[in-house]
């Protein structure tokens, strides 16, 4: 089958407390929507419950001090990483399922078993650093999942492409003097948004010099916006870099109905940022696209239609209806990227024609 | 007392029933057209002499629909669809004509635009789906009286799944199936109101449960395996009662009809299903039990090479104008009703009619001996054979013979009315789909038949114990509106999930959302 779609009702268990925004229910109505177009019974989608991956695995990416504290806050039953990342008594658990899921999502199309994946999981993980974490996030989900791919299949390339309305620092640093690993992160400026960080010259280091491409976007930047960086920036540097794998961190909070980011993708745009990354990994890497649900926090008129333009287009699947109910107000259009792009160019010119 | 009655394509069976056991029993040929009327004088008459037995319930299986179906005879059906935004609308084109309409529902079963129907159906016969219409029907409401069309089928009261493409699917087949299920109703009912018997009607489903007379209008195509249904569950019951094994877990069930022979796989002592029945050009999603269906029955008609696979009429020893296996096994004095003079002379004309005779009957033991075989893609074939129809006790010795697999087999008595039986025993089973949103205020509980749609308090948080107890409640209230009974205990909760709706930073209601069954009946065994 094409698509591989990746999740276990366990994934509903985690919670920060009662109103955070990262809430059970980003997952539960996209799965009624995903249950009601009848997505889950469709020929080209298989469902696939995960599995846990093993505190082995969770440390190739982080270090024994800091896994050693998550488990036993959780183990204890509840605590906090920072102000707004809070762990429960199900969060170890939680965490290490949705490695397992990332894990068995790269597995699936490495394996040949299906052209793409998809992992509707929770919490995230790009905001997880080795030896910290913040924003949600425990572990670094994708990085686990990329470090097994690394270890058990001949990879020479892996592009990352992070397109969640943040910026990935904790991807960005597991990967930062890595070049067989090119990340790539499209996001709203950290001048207006957390974690602050993310800029152009931001490139890399040793090795890695080179392979650490951000491109820092205004607040309100839409689906237009998101089109030119994709024509003018990914494109080219995934056609010169020519991966073996394309790996999308799917954050749908860049959705104009987002309530803690400010940008103005609509449920279209999603759908072509994935058709877009879908087309190009047939040039580069016989289609084998696995990407993972990040963050996104609009839960009834955001995630619902973002995660299913997204899942539709990693199936191949008609996407030209794929929009928001009319009772949300379509965002206007949003300033030029203009100055991004230019940046970009300027500071990784030296690595890439761009 | 309970009436069964198995409405096949050859015969109708009646059989009355109190306390287990079998009161007393009629059949009546199909073809002549009182044969309702006479059949429920007849069985009425026998249990007492007075013709005035005390009618509990009604309890029908028909083939009619499936029969209609498998020959093509269904009619044209328009396919309206509301599918808001998401997929191709393509993905539910289920009808011979589609229709897309404008309006949509979300997920949370809120109205997000208005209905509106572009174009006027070709056909008669209309099914109305709108996505999301589990959670709020309106549109489908809306639709449906503003199309006017003589047959409408909604795709809500088809059944409480999510799933739009297969919920489309199904509401067409049940809209197709609707004319002649009806009209097989009607003549049904006039019998029943010539004979005087004023009971309450339930029709049996192709998963052995059974539903009432109203949520069977509405959803007729559950009945597409209620006849393979009705003989197995008839099987078991007869079984059990009758032929000193008092609980029957594991079996092959064969019916030998006049036109067909159905078997069936009793699993844990209850017929197997299996889900998405389809016969025909309609689909559904609805469970069925596990069925092989072949074209040879005692009246199949035999020509020089064998069983022709059709159905003339009854046999030659029964005034009929084809020989048939009927009168083979006559030749063979494996039977003892009928005019064997009459058979013998039939067998003649296609040869030696001995010889015709043993193969005619290898040919047609063979056959029901591939349909058993043909089970084991399903589970491990028992080894215990039950066989029922009007020629079992002629044919379970032969039949178990040609089956290395089978060790046991069983004719119990009444065997040849074991669909009726199975009508008698059937008890109501139900499943609901249960949606409370205290922060739109609405709960909707989805079964077969209408949806309803209450106002619940704004705001409530339930505990989880709390919620489940009012899934339970709803469920045994959707039991008792599908005319059965279940108490508390016997709701099975399927699956249970509950999560809070917040607005602005702040907690302004719960979501529950619960799939439960009753099924009473089952229990028991
Ligand atoms: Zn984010």
């Amino acid at each position: 089958m094409t698509l591989a779609l990746v999740y276990h009702d366990d994934y509903l268990l985690h919670e920060n407390t009662p109103t955070h925004p990262e809430r059970r229910e980003r997952l539960t109505y996209t799965m009624d929507q995903l249950r009601e177009e009848g997505v889950l019974d469709h020929t080209d989608v298989e469902l696939v419950e995960p599995e846990a991956v093993t505190e082995d695995e969770i440390l190739r990416v982080h270090t024994p001090d800091y896994v050693g504290r998550l488990k036993k806050m959780s183990e204890e039953g509840g605590g906090a990483l920072t102000v707004d990342t809070h762990v429960s008594e199900h969060t170890w658990d939680s965490a290490r399922l949705a490695a397992g899921g990332v894990t068995d999502a790269v597995d699936r199309v490495l394996k040949g078993d299906n052209q793409t994946s998809f992992v509707m999981s929770r919490p995230g993980g790009h905001h997880a650093f080795a030896d910290h974490a913040h924003g949600f996030c425990f572990t670094n989900n994708t990085a686990v999942a990329l470090k097994h791919a690394q270890e058990v299949y001949d990879l020479d390339r892996i592009l990352l492409w992070d397109w969640d309305a943040h910026h990935f620092d904790g991807t960005q640093s597991v990967f930062y003097d890595d070049p067989s690993v090119l990340t790539m992160s499209t996001h709203q400026t950290g001048r207006t948004l957390f974690p602050g960080t993310g800029y152009t010259d931001e490139v890399g280091e040793d090795e890695g010099e080179g392979y650490n491409v951000n491109v820092p976007l205004l607040p309100k930047t839409g689906d237009e916006g998101y089109e030119r960086v994709v024509d003018e920036v990914f494109e080219p540097i995934a056609r010169q870099y020519d991966p073996d794998l394309l790996f999308v961190e799917a954050g749908q909070d860049n959705h104009f109905t987002d309530p803690i980011t400010d940008l103005g993708v609509t449920a279209q745009g999603y759908a072509s940022l994935m058709n877009s990354a879908v087309e190009t990994a047939e040039d580069v890497c016989d289609g084998r696209v696995v990407a993972s649900l990040a963050g996104g926090y609009g839960v009834e008129g955001g995630l619902p239609y973002t995660n299913l333009a997204v899942i539709a287009s990693l199936a191949r699947l008609d996407t030209s209806n794929v929009r928001e109910p009319a009772t949300y107000e379509p965002p206007a259009d949003g300033p030029t990227v203009d100055g991004a792009v230019s940046k970009v160019k300027e500071k990784l010119g030296d690595y890439w024609e761009l | 007392m309970i009436l069964g009655i198995d409405a096949g394509g050859t015969n109708y069976d009646a059989v009355a029933f109190e306390d287990g056991s079998v009161v007393s029993a009629a059949k009546r040929s199909a073809d002549t057209d009182d044969g309702f009327e006479t059949l429920l004088a007849e069985v009425v008459e026998k249990v007492d002499g007075s013709g005035n037995a005390e009618v509990d319930r009604v309890v029908v299986s028909t083939t009619r629909v499936l029969n209609s179906a498998v020959q093509n005879r269904l009619p044209d059906c328009t396919n309206v669809v509301v599918p808001g935004v998401g997929l191709s609308p393509e993905l539910a084109y289920s009808g011979d004509e589609n229709l897309v309409a404008d309006g949509c529902v979300d997920h949370r079963g809120r109205v997000t635009e208005p209905l509106e129907i572009d174009g006027e159906p070709s056909h008669g016969v209309v099914a109305v789906t709108a996505k999301f219409s589990t959670r709020n029907p309106s549109l489908e409401t809306e639709a449906s009286e503003s199309l006017d069309a003589p047959t409408v089928a909604l795709g809500h009261e088809s059944g409480g799944a999510l799933g739009f493409p297969s919920r489309a699917e199904t509401t067409v087949a049940n809209a197709k199936s609707k004319p002649v299920f009806e009209s097989f109703e009607s003549s049904l009912h006039d019998a029943l109101d010539e004979t005087g018997i004023d009971a309450p009607v339930y029709y049996l489903k192709g998963d052995a449960a059974m539903l009432s007379r109203e949520s069977a209008r509405t959803t007729p195509a559950h009945t597409l395996r209620s006849g393979p249904a009705s003989s197995s569950l008839g099987l078991v019951a007869l079984t059990e009662r009758y032929a000193e094994t008092p609980s029957l877990t594991n079996a092959v069930c064969v019916d030998i009809g006049g036109t067909t022979t159905d078997v069936t796989l009793v699993k844990d002592g209850f017929p197997a299903l299996v889900d998405e029945v389809e016969a025909g050009c309609i689909s559904t999603f609805y469970d069925g039990v596990v069925a092989v269906n072949t074209t040879a029955g005692g009246d199949t008609r035999l020509d020089e090479d064998g069983l022709t696979g059709v159905r003339d009429g009854p046999a030659v020893a029964f005034g009929g104008p084809s020989p048939t296996p009927t009168d083979a096994l006559h030749v063979l004095g494996a039977v003892s009703e009928g005019d064997a003079t009459a058979a013998r002379e039939a067998l003649s004309a296609l040869g030696d009619p001995e010889q015709v005779a043993e193969e005619v009957v290898e040919g047609f033991v063979s056959a029901i001996a591939e349909s058993v075989r043909s089970l084991e893609g399903h589970e491990d074939v028992p080894g215990t054979v039950v066989v029922g129809g009007a020629l079992a006790d002629a044919l379970a010795s032969r039949l178990a013979d040609r089956l290395d697999c089978i060790s046991d087999v069983i004719v119990p008595q009444n065997a040849a009315v074991c669909g009726a039986v199975g009508c008698a025993v059937a008890s109501v089973s139900v499943r609901t789909h249960v949606h409370v949103d205290t922060a739109r205020g609405e709960m909707t509980v989805a079964s077969a038949g209408p949806e309803k749609v209450e106002e619940v308090e704004t705001g409530v948080e339930y505990e989880e114990d709390e919620a489940r107890e009012l899934v339970a409640r709803e469920t045994a209230e959707a039991t008792r509106r599908a005319g059965g009974d279940a108490t508390l205990d016997e709701i099975e909760i399927t699956a249970f999930r509950s999560f809070n709706v917040v607005e602005d930073g702040r907690v302004v209601g719960q979501i529950t959302d619960a799939t439960a069954r009753a099924e009473p009946g089952r229990r028991k065994r």
